[in-house]
């Protein structure tokens, strides 16, 4: 059985490989698809300085070798791959000579902090509101539902827009955007986490408000449904006590929301790109808004780079965990069935 | 001895949108007695699968009791508080093998956790141990596999899981079994098996009687006592088995017969012939007797007025031919 699972899990890996190295390829040439040259909009940006125009033409010719521009695609190609594997992302055109690494390990922290919250209570209280309404029924069920459908259809950026309108333009209660107040310093006191909490409210909510409504609408599905099952039932006509039945119900009703789960965890890198923009929140969002409209290849690679592993991470992980919560998937990865 | 359950002038109805009711049980009055099987047959749709899940306490909405009784073990079922019958009757008095019960467990759970949550419901104080003991034991003595208790629904066969409900069913002894067609969508030898381990059940008094709702008449001819004919949400003849299935005397039991195919000596050279005819909308069943628009016999009096009963001996019978 040891060696079955095993092999399940060798055979899943290298899907997942294979995966990986199609979209990192994907990585490397869409943003080339992007028309304009990127060097030549950097140069023609210095020509405003009054630089000499064979200057000019030295500086462009330089920053093409620099960035390997100059070079065939396919060699080009070769190069990204053999220094992603010595885990060097390239330098970033318009932050000239940032890395790329570094953007992105400074980028990721605002990210990670503003989705894995937000996804985390969003789908705990979505589930129970969804399980509640699914049980109780009547009004509460009318009530919690109806919101729940409302908020959950309002595009997130819609409501991003609508909340900054209302409580930091209108009504200055919150900062505009930005992760923390200009002129402070990333550190760690007192005053700098409490700015940071100010700054992040409003992304917070515009966000966990959508994502709870969205929840709680599925898991309200799936428990309806599982509560007309026949075991349900079978339990009841046998004396099983609510409390009993409810317990079964739930544990298989959340098993699609185990996958709604790990997806959002997949894409949250990705996902708060529009929140990010509307907040000028310094997350990966916002840089990769950036990198894109400045075609910034190697920061548009990074960017994707990072997206790419999370979701294919988060589907792996998910095909792993399934098999411990549900036997007969479990069955089907061991070849059983 | 006192019959372990009665249903007196029983009428439950289904109530659809718009306030039309389906008449799937109206008026039925019968008992099951200590140590039998009582079969309850009839076409589809004549109420006998509602009627279980009324006397079983397994009715939900839209099916509503309009009028009646049913009594066992001395309560007023109807009547009795809901967490009052879940404690006393459900499982422990009256149990169920419901229609299509290999679908019935629980996907992903144990088999043996299903059986302790049961066991521990009906009897808080036993352990989880003495839980599966219990459970291990039951399976030997109805020469079931142990290894049922450690698997999952999805890895035992249909005929296994029917038979697993079967013994889940009845891990408390209730008195009363209500199996609604237990042998439908199986195959000839599981049907085999879960008859044997149904009579095993009763040879062994883990349960007293049966009360086998099916549409299959030879089937009640291998293990009914007596048989109850139902037509159109009414009963129209209760005998014993000898009665109903070789000497049938309502002309719609009578035409039930001569459309079975058993290898019976009488039956054996005789055309088999169906019932002409359709059941009746339950929405609106035809006035005096249900089966009049179909039956050959009829007369004036039959499209008037309901049948009373006549009761000679063990059979009871709803005809105005009888009169």
């Amino acid at each position: 059985m040891k060696s079955k699972f095993a092999r399940y899990l060798l055979q899943k890996f290298i899907w997942y490989l294979v995966a990986f190295f199609l979209a990192v390829s994907l990585n490397f040439f869409l943003p080339r698809l992007i028309p304009g040259n990127p060097v030549k909009v950097l140069v023609s940006q210095m020509a405003t300085g009054g630089v000499q125009s064979d200057a000019l033409a030295r500086i462009y010719d330089n920053y093409m070798r620099e960035f390997g521009l100059d070079q065939p695609m396919h060699i080009q190609f070769l190069r990204y791959f053999a220094n992603l594997f010595r885990g060097d992302l390239g330098t970033s055109f318009m932050l000239y000579p940032g890395k790329v690494s570094n953007l992105i390990r400074e980028a990721l922290p605002w990210t990670v902090a503003l989705q894995i919250p937000t996804i985390l209570i969003g789908w705990i209280i979505g589930n129970v509101l969804g399980a509640a309404c699914a049980y109780k029924g009547g009004r509460f069920d009318a009530i919690a539902f109806t919101s729940a459908l409302a908020v959950s259809n309002i595009p997130y950026y819609c409501l991003a827009i609508i909340l900054l309108y209302a409580l930091a333009v209108h009504n200055p209660v919150f900062p505009v955007g930005g992760g923390y107040s200009f002129g402070s310093y990333p550190e760690l006191s007192l005053s700098f986490l409490l700015d940071a909490l100010h700054h992040y409210t409003l992304p917070f909510v515009s966000m966990i408000v959508v994502a709870i409504g969205g929840q709680a609408i599925g898991m309200r599905e799936m428990a309806l449904y599982e509560l007309t099952t026949d075991y349900v039932h079978y339990s009841k006509a046998l004396g099983l006590s609510d409390k009993k039945v409810i317990r079964y119900v739930f544990r298989n009703a959340m098993l699609p929301q185990i996958t709604g789960l790990a997806i959002s965890f997949g894409t949250m890198m990705g996902g708060a790109l529009v929140t990010e923009t509307v907040f000028s929140y310094p997350g990966i969002g916002s840089l990769l808004f950036t990198a894109i409209r400045q075609t910034d290849y190697p920061l548009i690679q990074g960017c994707t780079l990072i997206i790419t592993v999370a979701v294919l991470l988060a589907n792996f992980l998910v095909d792993i965990a399934y098999g411990f919560i549900d036997p007969r998937i479990r069955a089907a990865q061991l070849g059983e069935r | 001895m006192k019959n372990l359950l009665e249903a007196q002038n029983l009428k439950a109805y289904y109530r659809l949108v718009g306030g039309t009711q389906i008449k799937a049980v109206d008026g039925v009055t019968l008992e099951l007695r200590p140590n039998e099987v009582l079969g309850i047959a009839g076409e589809s749709g004549c109420g006998k699968s509602t009627l279980a899940a009324v006397v079983s306490l397994t009715h939900n909405p839209p099916l509503n009791v309009v009028d009646g009784q049913v009594t066992a073990n001395g309560f007023d079922l109807l009547t009795l508080p809901k967490e009052e019958a879940r404690r006393e009757i459900k499982g422990k008095y009256i149990s169920v093998v419901p229609q299509g019960a290999m679908n019935a467990l629980n996907p992903t759970t144990r088999i043996q956790s299903f059986a302790i949550d049961m066991l521990r419901e009906h009897h808080p104080e036993m352990t989880k141990q003495e839980a599966i003991n219990l459970a291990r034991a039951r399976l030997q003595e109805l020469s079931l596999p142990e290894r049922v208790l450690t698997s999952y629904p999805h890895e035992l066969s249909g005929g296994m899981r029917q038979r697993t409900v079967i013994v889940l069913s009845t891990l408390l002894n209730p008195r009363v079994l209500i199996a609604d067609e237990p042998t439908s969508a199986l195959d000839v030898s599981s049907q085999k098996a879960v008859i044997r381990l149904l009579m095993t059940l009763l040879d062994e008094q883990i349960i007293s009687s049966i009360a086998f709702i099916t549409h299959e008449l030879p089937l009640l001819r291998q293990v009914a006592d007596r048989i109850a004919i139902m037509y159109a949400g009414k009963l129209v003849e209760v005998g014993t088995m000898e009665e109903i299935i070789f000497q049938p005397q309502h002309p719609y039991t009578r035409a039930l017969m001569g459309s079975m195919l058993v290898p019976e000596r009488q039956v054996r050279e005789r055309r088999v012939e169906g019932i002409p005819g359709v059941p009746p909308d339950l929405k609106d069943p035809p006035a005096g007797c249900r089966f009049h628009p179909r039956c050959a016999q009829r007369i004036d009096w039959c499209t008037q007025e309901e049948p009373p009963s006549k009761t000679v001996g063990d059979r009871t019978i709803w005809c105005w031919l009888m009169h």
